[in-house]
């Protein structure tokens, strides 16, 4: 017997945004998700803009504009835009829902799916236990409607804590983290995205880390593209000083700054305090916005730009991941 | 009723009455349809006027697939077979088989060592220690021993003694701060905190290491105060969430921290020195622990069976004893005293030559033992080892008195320092795998590849410098086979690269399965290009129907394209080369090319590259190769080359399982499009249109659109390499300028250029070459994905990134496949350098660390998980009957069985234990027994592997040991009903795995070796090649859940991944640790597949 692999292959296509033929033989389709775009808007002082409407903003994507799907501020719940323009509760999650851990939550929207990447290699041992007291901190100041997951990394990676509202199991797993050896920090860092990539709604990744990498087969641009992909930003948080390891500096500001997070140099336990403090104010203070791409012939990078429409909005620098590549299915 | 279908059913009653419905549920089970072949006989059991050969027969075929019912199935027989009778006996002793099989083991924390006391819970302590959690206190003091020897201690800068390391540091304080917490937990041991604000809690957190932050109350928090006291807390495991928890909320902390009892072997006495002999228990721990030399020595002792070590201990003072602590703990494990005597390789017969050897006799087993330790720093010990391991006509053959004395005198040669127990792994590699590897013909001569003619030129000639001056000389006389065995002996003492014994080894595999051997002026021709092309050889072995003159063919390819000069050129012809080659070996293994044609293909596909000189010829060269293995692969009609290329790297050319294969496809078809490689039909269809053009047609504007488009998806090739690592290693620019050339490539531009030539446009297919070659090579990746394929998914320049001309200097373009760059932030990530002949261990080995182990602490087995990962990816079951499985299940089950009597019956012990002998150490062997006699036959299946099993139920059916159940009979209906399929050598290459270092071939085979040690140069390597249980397991399993063999292409991969990431193991030796998470992840597969089963019934319903 032998069947037609496309027949086979188009029977589990759930939804298809364009199609595209390779030469007579392998097909490759483009799988349209829906699209979530966290940003931040600050004025010139880098101070935080609050209170904007879906209104105030315009979606592009490869100049194309986008239809806001939903949208939602800070942890407060996210709200479904109406074809009228007005807007309502966002109840049923499952009407924008992604396959994957989490499907069906009802409170999927509601606050930010945060994963926690702390390295307990042997670059970190002489700061382990300072940082595993800041991690706690930050874990214990996360909005009461965030979800927390604590994975850590040496040579491998350990989830920890999967992803939980409750903090006592969060910290109870981020102290059982055992010391390690090697660092393999972007393949762990590949790992924890293809992860939180599973869960619907909003999430960042925050890796806590000194930076040197003497383990993984992966580059940290390719790991970036996969942030950018699932438009999950990475914050870093590094004990190291900026200066002492450019090259790990270097590419800690890149993949985060990319992917609309944030690079942190904090060597000292209070800087590290500091850095959560100012990762948990970005997250408050972000917009979140969903939308489905409108038709674009375009399969490879798809540049995203947010504006603020009004006059003042053109002196606000929104911070949000600069594009994405559609996923294919086979 | 016919009357071979009383063999079949193995009935224990009269034929005569056999009902119907059973020759028709046995043709239904030999079809595959198990189901339907239970519902029918459960439907005539249960008939009222049901035979009671039809109620057998039913838990009889329950009984054979381990059913959870069969032991009730059993039991109601019981009422209905009247007492006394032969029939109830059998029944009854049936159950009382199974009853023995399905008993939990006793608990052997109940020793009969003494113990000693390990301050805090022992979770704690063997966190801190690196020890596994599944540890028994029996074995933790060994396991403890062997991190202490290989972990705990370093040399230190400027002084001679040793100095403890940071792990050992950490034990130590760990200890101490374990012994003040249970000062503070009291009598009781319960460390209990009742308030928040009380003098415990301040004690505590001191401790601890740690402090509230603001007071008592629901804002508490815990904070680090003392940073060293911190870690411990934290890394020790002390559950100090909870604590903070109860301080927050005033509620009641309690914690059990009563010391651990662990065994001692032979009491703490023992090893103490005199002057400390009063230690207390609690004491002796921080004794062993600060002294290696105790470690290693109890390490040595522990791995000696109690009567052994008995008569060591008596008949050895213990300071000469601990003096060659390294050789008992290396080559201690297969010494066995019996009665006095020492059993040694060879038997009797070879006794006087071991007494000549060690200059003590056997007949004073403790003192003989001791000689043989000592003598010449353990080399003789280590022969000693190597011989232990075999059995049959080799151990005879190399245990022959005079042999043994010639062969041995070869490896002691006249200095005999350093000993093979002095590095960190044993120094007797070569050695093991020359004894272990050895093949004796009919003849009972030694094989030797080509003649010994060829050896001896060899040795004389020795194309790449002299191997030892001493063997030059003594070559011209060589005459006979053992003449080029001393000489390898001899050279198994080097610790250097030893080519001479790597050589003899890959010929000696070749000729394994050929029907004519090698012939001399092969042989030669191979042996001394070996250095360069070594590696390749592996080809020849995995396929037996190669021609010697294609072998020199290939030699011949191999050799012009080395010459090359222009490394794009050398690096296409190479990589297209390599690339071909490597299919047409998977088509091979997976016998998608008939045997017959497999030589001419192999011979066509090397004749197109002999004239490739330029890129237009290369990429001919490739087209027509493609079309060789296509129609090699018996492809007919239309079909697109790129659909059909990718059914036939699933591993079957009729879709037998469309779910499995369609599944596959689409996991090979998404790494094909994240690498952004050209489908073969896309090239070939350009190439087509570019000469259609060149003769007046039309260029195809709308393809050529296409493959641009698809050309501008790859990525720039990105500076791989930083100023540091450029310092490092100045290699990748070649690959660097293949990506950069291909992003460049504009046909439409090249048509514009050449429009007026028209040789010029058909010529422009040349262009085509790195395409082609990056998908025929991506084609090969994609075979051999690991489960997951991080690499392949995320990295879009790993196919291309392939580097077969490697670091400047060393020509790595024939060599092994070889991971580089992995680390260092700035690097483009790692990637595969030279050829592609190991690129299923080395995709294998670059992926391991994408496993995420769900033990905490754990971490994945970095020398022992790619050969594991290559065992279930090389592999493929599409044209393995569901019979062979069963083959394998029943095997397995007899072989519990057989266990089971042994525990019922002196007799069968000693036939059990005598098969196991052959495969199992005498420690462990003694340790089985013991369980038998005691009747605890669950603790002795405990400790066989799977494929000890399968052995002891192969020999106990060729020895004819009578094994009370119906799997013995079942197995000889399947060998009769179709005597091929159910061969050994059938099941070996279905459930076999591949050995590229113990046999230099990935085709999967069964070698039924005893499991290895770790080995200098090695690690885990071999050890995991000698691991043969995983599969053996999983095909059980399958049959026993009644999946189909295809599905274990899908299966075995994930089933494998979530073994490997189920292993804690504490040392590179701990098999025990992997046969564990075997067995867990066995019984989570098989829990969640009932329950499954029945809620798709409780639907049906």
């Amino acid at each position: 017997m032998n069947i037609s692999r496309r027949t086979a292959l188009s029977m589990a296509v759930p939804l298809l945004g364009g199609v595209r033929l390779l030469g007579q033989d392998a097909t490759f389709k483009v799988k349209v998700d829906m699209v979530v775009l966290s940003f931040t808007v600050t004025d010139s002082k880098g101070r935080y803009i609050n209170g904007l409407k879906h209104t105030d903003f315009r979606v592009l994507e490869d100049g194309i504009s986008q239809k806001i799907v939903t949208f939602a501020e800070g942890n407060k719940p996210p709200m479904q835009i109406l074809d009228d323009g007005s807007t309502r509760p966002l109840l049923n999650a499952e009407a924008v829902g992604k396959e994957g851990v989490g499907e069906g939550r009802s409170d999927a929207f509601v606050g930010t799916n945060v994963f926690i990447l702390f390295d307990t290699s042997n670059y970190m041992y002489r700061g382990f236990v300072y940082a595993s007291d800041a991690i706690a901190d930050f874990v214990r100041g996360l909005d009461r409607a965030d979800s927390v997951a604590v994975y850590t990394f040496s040579r491998n990676l350990t989830r920890a804590a999967s992803l939980t509202k409750d903090r006592t199991d969060a910290i109870v797993g981020l102290r059982k983290a055992v010391a390690g050896d090697d660092s393999a920090i972007y393949n762990a860092l590949l790992l924890t995205l293809r992860d939180a990539a599973k869960v619907p709604g909003r999430k960042v990744v925050i890796v806590f880390s000194n930076g040197p990498d003497n383990g993984s087969m992966v580059a940290p641009d390719d790991v970036r593209v996969v942030a950018e992909d699932e438009g999950i930003p990475i914050y870093v948080i590094s004990t190291s000083e900026v200066n002492k390891d450019s090259i790990s500096s270097g590419v800690f500001r890149r993949i985060s700054t990319r992917t609309g997070g944030k690079a942190y140099f904090a060597k000292t336990w209070q800087k590290q305090v500091e850095a959560f403090e100012s990762i948990r104010e970005d997250l408050g203070n972000s917009y979140t916005l969903t939308y489905y791409p409108a038709t674009n012939p375009n399969e490879g990078f798809r540049k995203i730009g947010v504006e603020v429409i009004s006059d003042v909005g053109k002196k606000y620098r929104i911070r949000a991941r600069p594009g994405y590549r559609p996923s294919r299915i086979f | 009723m016919k009357l071979s279908s009383l063999a079949v059913l193995g009935i224990l009653f009269s034929p005569m009455v056999i009902p119907a419905d059973l020759d028709q549920a046995f043709a239904l089970e030999a079809k595959g349809s198990v189901q339907e072949a239970k519902s029918l006989l459960h439907k005539a059991a249960a008939s009222a006027t049901a035979a009671i050969e039809t109620k057998i027969a039913y838990a009889e075929f329950l009984d054979q697939r381990r059913d959870p019912q069969t032991l009730s199935v059993y039991r109601d027989l019981l009422p209905s077979l009247p007492a006394g009778s032969p029939n109830r006996a059998v029944v009854e002793r049936r159950i009382q088989i199974l009853d023995l099989i399905a008993r939990k083991p006793t608990n052997n924390a109940s020793s009969n060592h003494p113990t000693i006391q390990i301050p805090g819970p022992i979770r704690s302590f063997n966190r801190m220690a690196a020890l596994s959690p599944d540890l028994t206190p029996d074995d933790l003091l060994g396991a403890l021993a062997r991190n202490i020897v290989t972990n705990g201690f370093q040399a230190s800068s400027g002084r001679e003694a040793l100095e403890q390391t940071e792990y050992l540091k950490l034990v130590v304080r760990y200890l101490s701060q374990a012994r003040e917490i249970q000062k503070l937990a009291g009598e009781s041991g319960i460390l209990r905190i009742e308030e928040c604000d009380s003098s415990i809690t301040a004690d505590l957190l001191r401790i601890l290491g740690y402090r509230m932050r603001g007071g008592c109350g629901n804002e508490v928090v815990l904070e680090t105060v003392n940073a060293s006291r911190a870690f411990l807390t934290i890394d020790s495991g002390f559950p100090l969430a909870q604590l903070e928890q109860s301080l927050r909320t005033n509620s009641l902390f309690e914690y059990d921290y009563r010391p651990t009892s662990v065994s001692v072997l032979y009491g703490p006495d023992y090893w103490l020195p005199s002057k400390d002999k009063r230690a207390t228990d609690t004491d002796f721990i921080d004794f062993f622990i600060t002294d290696p030399s105790v470690c290693r020595f109890y390490l040595g002792l522990s791995k000696l069976d109690p009567e052994t070590a008995e008569a060591l201990k008596n008949d050895v003072p213990l300071a000469r004893l601990k003096a060659f602590a390294h050789v008992l703990d290396f080559y201690g494990g297969m010494f066995e005293v019996r009665n006095g005597r020492a059993l040694v390789p060879g038997g009797s017969r070879a006794e006087p030559g071991w007494a000549k050897l060690a200059g003590a006799s056997p007949d004073q087993g403790g003192k003989f033992l001791s000689a043989l330790m000592v003598k010449d720093d353990g080399w003789l010990a280590s022969y000693y080892d190597a011989t232990a391991r075999l059995s049959g006509k080799l151990q005879e053959y190399l245990t022959e008195p005079s042999r043994m004395e010639r062969f041995y005198n070869a490896i002691r040669g006249k200095i005999t320092s350093p000993g093979p127990a002095r590095p960190v792994f044993r120094a007797n590699t070569e050695m093991m795998l020359l004894t272990s590897r050895l093949r004796l013909g009919s003849d009972g001569r030694p094989h030797i590849p080509g003649s010994v003619e060829v050896w001896k030129q060899l040795f004389i000639k020795h194309p790449n410098g002299k191997y030892d001056g001493k063997l030059t000389k003594s070559a011209a006389g060589w005459k006979e086979p053992d003449d080029v065995l001393e000489a390898l002996f001899a050279l198994t003492r080097k610790a250097v690269e030893n080519e001479p014994l790597k050589i003899f080894m890959a010929l000696s595999d070749i000729n394994r399965h050929r029907k004519t051997p090698l012939r001399e002026e092969t042989v030669d021709r191979l042996a001394r290009e070996w250095r360069t092309y070594g590696s390749q050889f592996m080809i020849f072995t995995e396929v037996p129907q190669v021609e010697d003159q294609t072998m020199l063919s290939f030699l011949d390819n191999a050799s012009r394209i080395s010459g090359y000069r222009n490394h794009q050129i050398r690096s296409d012809a190479a990589g297209l080369q390599q690339a071909l080659t490597g299919l047409w070996q998977i088509f091979c293994r997976q016998n998608l090319i008939p045997p017959s044609g497999r030589d001419a293909a192999l011979s066509e596909i090397l004749g197109n590259f002999v004239d490739a000189k330029t890129s237009v010829d290369l990429f001919d060269a490739g087209r027509k190769s493609v079309q060789i293995l296509l129609t090699a692969t018996g492809t007919t009609g239309n079909t697109s080359p790129h659909d059909r290329m990718m059914d036939l790297l699933v591993g079957e050319s009729q879709i037998s399982n469309p779910q499995a294969h369609t599944q596959l496809v689409q996991e090979m078809a998404r790494i094909f499009d994240s690498q952004r490689l050209i489908p073969l039909s896309m090239i070939f269809e350009i190439a087509d249109n570019l000469q259609s053009a060149s003769e007046g047609g039309k260029l195809n504007t709308q393809l050529m659109g296409r493959f641009t488009s698809r050309i501008q998806e790859i990525q720039p090739a990105r500076i791989s390499l930083s100023g540091a690592e450029k310092n490092v290693m100045s290699f990748g620019y070649a690959t660097e300028l293949h990506i950069e050339t291909q992003r460049k490539v504009n046909f439409r531009q090249i048509a514009d250029r050449a429009s007026k030539n028209q040789e010029k446009l058909a010529d422009a297919r040349g262009h085509l070459t790195k395409f082609l070659r990056d998908t025929l090579v991506g084609l090969n990746y994609i075979h051999y994905a690991p489960p997951g394929a991080q690499i392949l998914i995320t990295n879009p320049l790993f196919v291309r990134s392939h580097d077969f001309i490697g670091i400047q200097g060393i020509n790595q373009t024939w060599r092994n496949t070889e991971v580089f760059g992995s680390g260092w932030p700035s690097s483009a990530g790692g990637r595969l350098v030279g050829s592609l002949s190991s690129l299923p261990y080395a995709l294998a080995n670059a992926e391991q660390n994408f496993l995420i182990p769900t033990r905490e602490q754990a971490l994945i087995w970095g020398d022992l998980v790619p050969q594991m990962i290559v065992s279930a990816k090389v592999p493929r079951w599409w044209n393995v009957a569901s019979t062979q499985m069963h083959f394998v299940g029943l095997h397995l089950r007899l072989g519990e069985s057989a266990v089971a009597a042994a525990a019922l019956d002196e007799q069968k012990r000693v036939s059990v234990l005598n098969i196991l002998s052959r495969q199992i150490p005498p420690a462990r062997l003694k340790s089985i027994g013991d369980s038998l006699k005691q009747g605890d036959a669950g603790k002795a299946i405990e400790s066989i592997l799977p494929s000890e099993f399968f052995v002891l139920a192969h020999q106990a059916i060729a020895e004819n040991i009578e094994i009370p159940g119906p799997e013995a009979r079942a197995i000889a209906r399947l060998r009769q009903a179709s005597p091929e399929k159910h061969s050994m050598e059938a099941i070996s290459v279905a459930f076999g795995t591949p050995k590229p270092t113990l046999a230099h071939s990935y085709l999967p085979e069964l070698l039924n070796l005893r499991t290895f040690p770790t080995l200098m140069g090695y690690s885990s390597r071999i050890l995991a090649e000698s691991w043969e249980s995983s599969t053996i397991y999983f095909a059980a399993l399958a049959d026993e859940l009644d999946i189909p063999p295809s599905q274990l292409n899908v299966n075995v991969p994930l089933w494998t991944q979530k073994t490997v990431e189920a292993i804690f193991a504490t040392h590179l030796e701990d098999w025990p640790a992997l046969l564990r998470s075997l067995r867990v992840v066995g019984e989570d597969i098989r829990t969640t597949h009932r329950n499954e089963t029945a809620q798709r019934a409780s639907l049906n319903d």
